[in-house]
Order: structure tokens, then C-alpha cells, then sequence
């Protein structure tokens, strides 16, 4: 089966501006993939790129469409909430469903009905008379009920309190993703969305620094602790990063000797959030 | 088809001026029939009715026309920019509507959906002015409004000017939808300021004036190109009222210059520039989702 997203040497250039720096990159059916970077990195402009919004130079192929020449096509198999509170407040709930139920095939207003039930968001009210969080349940409502095969969320949850935030992502695993969906969602907050990711993709300057699955980062990067006296012998094992911590230095790994680091200090486990500075920072901190 | 209806009910639901304007003018009319002077209405009897009743329904009719000429060109430079703006266009983009469509639905309101309900409700405004004048005025005039063939030929002219305006200002909405597709901000000015300065760097670089009076023509000069001023003596009335022959229409038939306008070189020239410029609308709505 081929991959749900293909990219290969992805440029978009705003002027003098590179944005997207020939990245390449895939996203495989029933996965969900963080697309993470600093602010500018690039991410706003690849989920841009993806969903047809605008145009871009090299190849893409989102379920086997070419995104900025057949976005009508794509949308029937595509969703997307591409920012926070973007539903105009002229618009009713119960007229934003009915648009949806007649203008797209994949809708289905029961499910969306059952969400807006769920959150206590009546009919008749106009979205200007919501508050941002309400209004994001609404879109999330709207979106969830489109039997779409991707969805892509880019930062959907900026603005919002812990507790809408922690609602947008409970919806999101329990109430939408199954094995035939797949999610891509942009974050810089990378702690809130990492228990529920199976892949990352790190994006900096336009490139893709890290592509890799959660298992795969499991593995494949170590950490270690060490005092002092130990420093010169874990410096040898080629550390890629390494930062201060409590008077001891944190050394970052990858396809590390664990037999040999075990006997230098502590080992633990990366973290995205950890991987995600490290190699983002590159050397030291 | 059925995305072509979803997308003019959404319209309606944005745009609710599309029907109150007219409501209010509406309103203000009828208040006037109630409460107004309608002794001052009263005409002498020998004037034809006929003439008397077209004139009220034309007057009617002319009062709403002017102000959906304005609300129609407010509409237009909007349309694109308002969803770009709220930055709401992420929402619509995320159907499964080409930017095609949505532009062609903007278009389709502002030329017949709204040009539909003015005329409507100028109909209806009339029909309830008519009643209560009748009702209320002991003079002629109220009678003078009660003619099937009058209503008939009212009918016919809103039919024939929806389809001609349609076409005569295809280039000017067309435009007018670039602009509102284009501007990051002020759609008014960004409106007004090329062809303005198109004709100043004519004139003063070239001394011409073919642009200025291009541009004029095309925004006066529809009476002119739909209409006859001098349909032909069958279509005039003479009528002698206290020694002073009074000349008014026999009907509106007479008028209409469909075979002139529709053979004009100007309206398929000026509708071939509307339909590049719809092209480009739509480019520039597919590249510009932002502000």
C-alpha cells in the first residue's frame, strides 16, 4: 500500500524566504504523526502545502491526489481544522451542520450531533455568542463527523484552557481514531500531544531533521547521567547532546552502547520533548 | 447542484441585509401610504390611468433599483475579503467545493439572487402601497393601480432588466470580485484607485480619454444600450388635458431594445472582459487564503 502523504524535495519559497527547504518526507495509513518544530520552522506552510492551500514546488501526493491542482478531489477525503475559532460568528450551529450534511458527501449528522450533545452546545446559537473553546468543539464536532481518511489539525488547541484542551484530545482518541484514519497534527507543545502520537516528524528550517516512529525512538536513543568523574569516558561513546543537569551532565545517545552507559550513571529513556531540543539545539546546551 | 443551493442559503445567512435593506425600504413606503397626504396623489381624470400607474410602479421600482446598485457593489467587494479577513475561508476550504464554484456563487447572488428579491419586494411594496391608497384615497389614483397588464408589464421589465444588467455589468462585478479577492485591506479604495489612475496617467502622459470614457460608458450607458428613448409613434398615447396635449407610453413593449442590446458588440466585448476577469478571481481566490 502506498503512503497516505508523499513528499519529495518540498520547497516553498515566500520571496527571499525559504519556508520549506526540499523536504521529503511520508505519512503511512492509521498512523498519528506529530509534525513538530520551532515557531517558522516551516510547519504551518507544509500542512498548507498538503491541504491544497497553497501552491509549492517539487513533488506531493496526498491520497493520490496532487493537493494545490485538485483540492475539490482531495477534500472528500481530507479534513482538516487548519486554526483555532475560524468559524465566522454570523454562523449558526444548526446551519453549520446543515451546510456541511448537504455540501459533503462524507457527512454524517448523527455523529455530529451526538458531539455537540456531548459538550452542551444547543442549535440555534451563533458561534460569535461561543466562547473559543465551545466554538473549537463545534469544529472539532463538525470535522469529526466526516468520514475522512486524514485529518489534519495544525495547533488546534493555541488559545485554549487545560480543560478544552484536554477535551479536544480525549475526543480526538476515543471518539474519532480507528485503524482506518490517520492524523497529522502540528504542535509546539509537544508534551500534550506526545502520549498519544505513533510517529514524529521534527521539522526545522524548512527540513525535516527526524523522522521516526515513538517505538523506533524508544530504541534507538538512550540518555544517561553521569557525574563529573565520569564526563571524559561518556564523552567517548560520541554523545550528540548534552546539558547540565543537578550537577551531573545529561549525555544524549543514539544507538548507544546501553552496557557500556549503564556503567557510567543512570539511564533513562528519551522523550520527544527531550529529543526534540536536543536535536534541535544541536551540540550543548 | 444541490452545493449551488447550500452555497446562496449561506449567503442569506451571512448577508441578512440582502433581505432587510429592502424590507426596511419597503416598510418606509408603506408607512408613507398610510400615513402620508394621499390627497396630494389625487390627478386629474382625463390624464390616462395607465400612464398614472406605470409612473407610480416605475418610481417604486427605481427607488429600490438604485439602492441594491449600491448594496450589489458593497456585496461584491466583500464577498472574497470578509472570509479571508475572520480568516473563516480555512473552514470553507476545508469542503469539498472548488474555489470555482464558491466564486460563481458570489457572482450568481449579487447579479440575480439579490436583483431577485429588490424586485420582489419592490412587487410587493406596490401591491400593498396600491391597497391602502385605494382603501384610503377617495381620488382616482387608487384605481389607477389596478390594471393586470400593468403588473404584467412590470413583471417583463425586471425579467428583461435582471438578465441585461446581468450581462451589461458582468465586466464591473467581475472586477469588483478581484478586488475582494485581492486586497489584504481597504476593498473600497483599492476599487476606486486603479481605473482612477489608469485615466489620470492617460490623461496626463497622453492627453487621451478612450479609458475615462470607456469606463463611463460602461457604468451610464446601459439605459441607453437596453432601452429605446424613441420607440415609435405607436407606442405613444396623446392625450388632451385643459387644452395641453399630454404624450405618455402606451405600454413598455415599445421599449425594450432586446435585438439591439443583445446584438451590441459592447455587451459580448464587455462580457468576454467579465468572464477573464471571473477566470482571475478565481486564480487569485485559490492562491490567497490569507490576508
Amino acid at each position: 500500500m502506498p503512503a497516505l502523504i508523499e513528499a519529495s524535495d518540498l520547497t516553498k519559497k515566500y520571496g527571499a524566504h525559504v519556508a520549506l527547504d526540499r523536504a521529503n518526507f511520508s505519512v503511512e495509513a492509521g498512523r498519528i504523526v506529530g509534525l513538530i518544530g520551532p515557531n517558522g520552522a516551516g510547519k504551518t506552510t507544509a500542512l498548507r502545502a498538503i491541504l491544497g492551500l497553497t501552491a509549492y514546488e517539487g513533488q506531493l501526493k496526498v491520497l493520490g491526489h496532487e493537493p494545490f491542482r485538485e483540492r475539490t478531489a482531495l477534500m472528500h477525503d481530507a479534513c482538516f481544522i487548519a486554526d483555532v475559532a475560524v468559524l465566522p460568528g454570523w454562523l449558526r450551529v444548526d446551519h453549520a451542520i446543515d451546510f456541511v450534511a448537504g455540501v459533503h458527501p462524507r457527512f454524517r449528522r448523527d455523529r455530529a450531533l451526538a458531539l455537540l450533545a456531548k459538550a452542551d452546545i444547543t442549535g440555534e446559537r451563533r458561534m460569535r455568542e461561543l466562547s473559543k473553546g465551545m466554538k473549537t468543539q463545534v469544529h472539532l464536532a463538525l470535522t469529526m463527523a466526516i468520514d475522512a481518511k486524514l485529518l489534519v489539525l495544525d495547533e488546534p488547541t493555541l488559545g485554549l484552557d487545560i480543560l478544552a484542551r484536554r477535551a479536544f484530545y480525549d475526543a480526538l482518541v476515543n471518539d474519532y481514531m480507528d485503524e482506518t484514519r490517520t492524523i497529522l497534527i502540528t504542535t509546539h507543545q509537544v508534551e500534550e500531544v506526545e502520549n498519544l502520537l505513533t510517529d514524529v516528524l521534527f521539522i526545522d528550517k524548512g527540513r525535516i531533521v527526524l523522522d521516526s516512529s515513538l517505538d523506533d525512538i524508544a530504541t534507538r536513543y538512550a540518555a544517561v547521567a553521569v557525574a563529573a568523574d565520569n564526563l571524559d569516558a561518556a564523552r567517548a561513546e560520541k554523545p550528540f547532546h548534552e546539558r547540565p543537569m543537578l550537577g551531573k551532565v545529561v549525555l544524549y545517545y543514539e544507538q548507544p552502547n546501553l552496557t557500556k552507559l549503564a556503567s557510567l550513571g543512570e539511564v533513562h529513556a528519551l522523550n520527544v520533548a527531550d529529543l526534540f531540543v536536543a536535536k534541535l539545539s544541536g551540540g550543548a546546551e | 447542484m444541490s452545493t449551488a443551493i447550500w452555497l446562496l442559503r449561506r449567503e442569506f445567512w451571512e448577508n441578512r441585509a440582502i433581505w432587510m435593506i429592502p424590507a426596511v425600504i419597503g416598510g418606509c413606503m408603506i408607512l408613507i401610504a398610510l400615513f402620508g397626504r394621499v390627497d396630494l396623489m389625487s390627478i386629474s381624470a382625463q390624464v390616462p390611468r395607465q400612464a398614472v400607474g406605470g409612473g407610480f410602479l416605475l418610481a417604486v421600482g427605481a427607488t429600490f433599483f438604485v439602492v441594491m446598485s449600491v448594496y450589489s457593489t458593497w456585496y461584491l467587494l466583500d464577498c472574497l475579503y470578509a472570509d479571508r479577513k475572520d480568516r473563516s475561508v480555512l473552514f470553507w476550504k476545508s469542503m469539498p467545493i472548488s474555489d470555482t464554484t464558491t466564486v460563481l456563487s458570489k457572482l450568481a447572488t449579487a447579479l440575480v439572487v439579490i436583483p431577485a428579491v429588490y424586485f420582489a419586494a419592490a412587487d410587493l411594496t406596490s401591491l400593498i402601497m396600491a391597497f391602502i391608497v385605494s382603501v384610503r384615497s377617495s381620488s382616482s389614483i387608487g384605481g389607477a393601480l389596478w390594471h393586470a397588464d400593468l403588473w404584467l408589464q412590470l413583471q417583463a421589465l425586471w425579467l428583461y432588466m435582471i438578465v441585461t444588467t446581468a450581462l451589461w455589468y458582468l465586466p464591473i462585478a467581475a472586477y469588483l470580485l478581484v478586488v475582494s479577492a485581492w486586497a489584504r485591506r481597504a476593498v473600497m479604495l483599492w476599487s476606486i484607485l486603479p481605473p482612477l489612475a489608469l485615466v489620470l496617467i492617460e490623461r496626463w502622459f497622453f492627453d487621451g480619454h478612450v479609458i475615462a470614457s470607456k469606463i463611463g460608458e460602461r457604468l451610464l450607458g446601459y439605459p441607453a444600450q437596453a432601452f429605446r428613448d424613441d420607440p415609435g409613434s405607436s407606442s405613444w398615447v396623446t392625450t388632451v388635458v385643459d387644452d395641453d396635449a399630454i404624450t405618455t407610453p402606451a405600454s413598455i413593449w415599445g421599449f425594450f431594445n432586446a435585438g439591439g442590446f443583445f446584438s451590441s458588440a459592447d455587451t459580448w466585448i464587455g462580457a468576454a472582459a467579465g468572464v477573464a476577469l471571473i477566470a482571475c478571481a478565481v486564480q487569485l481566490r485559490t492562491r490567497r487564503t490569507e490576508i
